[in-house]
């Protein structure tokens, strides 16, 4: 949940990296704590199996930019992806303010993409939330591999809601536009919270502003 | 309209004075409040032993995973955890639905003695909570669209 301290002059928030199981969430975390400066950020936790699967989440804490004085800091997570730990998914999303879904863009793992864009729109939903109420990006992750499916071929499958979100095309084992995504939902959310009100058109403008910086 | 709860300094100066009474009474080494969400509301006691926003984020989830353990014996989640350590211990305890407190301390004082002075800390921060959460609903921060122009890239 986002929560400003006039005291030691902090906002807080939470953004957490939804998709498919091995679909590069965790790397995503990972290339960021590489990159990051330790002064601006705290240690990556991960939560994993012994393979290195993630069992219940990957944490990462950042510190970013001062804006009109107050200092942002972005709680990164990322939900489990195989099927079975929906439970865990669930707690994970509790008082999220912003979402990333990460899809694998290969061809044999679009069922399952498909499959875990629905069940977050099912569990956001068990919380009340509906997608076009949360600041969310999309990431076709992978895009180095040789199986993969057109982008067009993944917006139709999962950026065919009435109002687009904005979408990188990315591969997060070498970090290319994972700070895209990264700076895009960021922003996002913190449009969410301006003075004019949001809503689904709001958005829409939001995502050409924000295409402005990728 | 979408806005940020604002932790004023006047509640953040109850918060902490709620927190250090807890501490002095109990001789606890840390106590930190945060949502079941993992963040940290506030924190009062010795910031040396752990990088409170990690612990903020790994208790949330603890506390959340037993909650299917609580609901196998019937109940609806625990109130209360209590980690236990050989020279650290660590006791988790609801504040309402909405927050957890979360107390570490150490062999100069015992889980009983801990346990004794959450009850009366809970009971007085579930009460300002309250009070914060319901004056949210009324008054939030926003920013100006401009603010976040002008800081350009959020992470460089």
């Amino acid at each position: 949940m986002s929560i400003i301290n006039y005291a030691n002059k902090e906002i807080q928030f939470k953004i957490v990296y939804y998709g498919p199981a091995l679909c590069g969430k965790t790397t995503n975390l990972t290339y960021i704590h590489s990159q990051v400066t330790p002064d601006n950020r705290g240690d990556m936790v991960s939560l994993a199996t012994a393979a290195d699967r993630t069992l219940f989440f990957d944490f990462l804490p950042l510190h970013a930019v001062v804006i009109k004085g107050f200092k942002t800091k972005f709680q990164l997570y990322t939900v489990p992806g195989q099927v079975i730990y929906n439970a865990t998914r669930q707690l994970v999303l509790r008082s999220v303010d912003g979402i990333v879904f990460c899809a694998d863009s290969q061809w044999d793992k679009m069922e399952e993409n498909v499959e875990s864009f629905r069940n977050m729109e099912e569990n956001l939903a068990k919380m009340n939330i509906n997608l076009d109420e949360i600041p969310y990006v999309l990431q076709y992750n992978k895009r180095d591999m040789p199986n993969v499916a057109p982008v067009n071929y993944l917006e139709y499958l999962l950026n065919n809601r009435k109002v687009k979100v904005q979408s990188f095309e990315g591969c997060a084992t070498t970090g290319e536009n994972v700070f895209s995504t990264l700076n895009s939902i960021s922003r996002l959310l913190l449009y969410k919270f301006t003075k004019e009100s949001y809503s689904p058109d709001k958005r829409s403008k939001t995502t050409v502003l924000m295409s402005t910086v990728r | 309209m979408d806005t940020i709860p604002i932790l004023q300094v006047e509640d953040v100066q109850q918060l902490d004075a709620i927190l250090n009474d807890f501490l002095q009474k109990s001789e606890a080494n840390l106590a930190v409040v945060i949502d079941k969400g993992g963040t940290v509301i506030s924190q009062q006691g010795d910031f040396n032993i752990a990088d409170t926003t990690i612990l903020a984020a790994l208790a949330a989830g603890s506390f959340a995973a037993t909650k299917e353990l609580a609901r196998r014996i019937g109940e609806i989640e625990f109130s209360a955890l209590y980690h236990q350590g050989k020279n650290a211990h660590i006791f988790m305890t609801s504040i309402d639905e909405n927050n957890i407190l979360i107390t570490i301390f150490g062999e100069q004082t015992t889980v009983g003695l801990v346990r004794f002075y959450t009850v009366n800390a809970t009971s007085q921060l579930a009460q300002l909570l309250a009070k914060l959460r319901a004056r949210s609903k009324e008054e939030g921060f926003q920013f100006e669209a401009e603010d976040i122009e002008e800081v350009g890239k959020i992470f460089t």
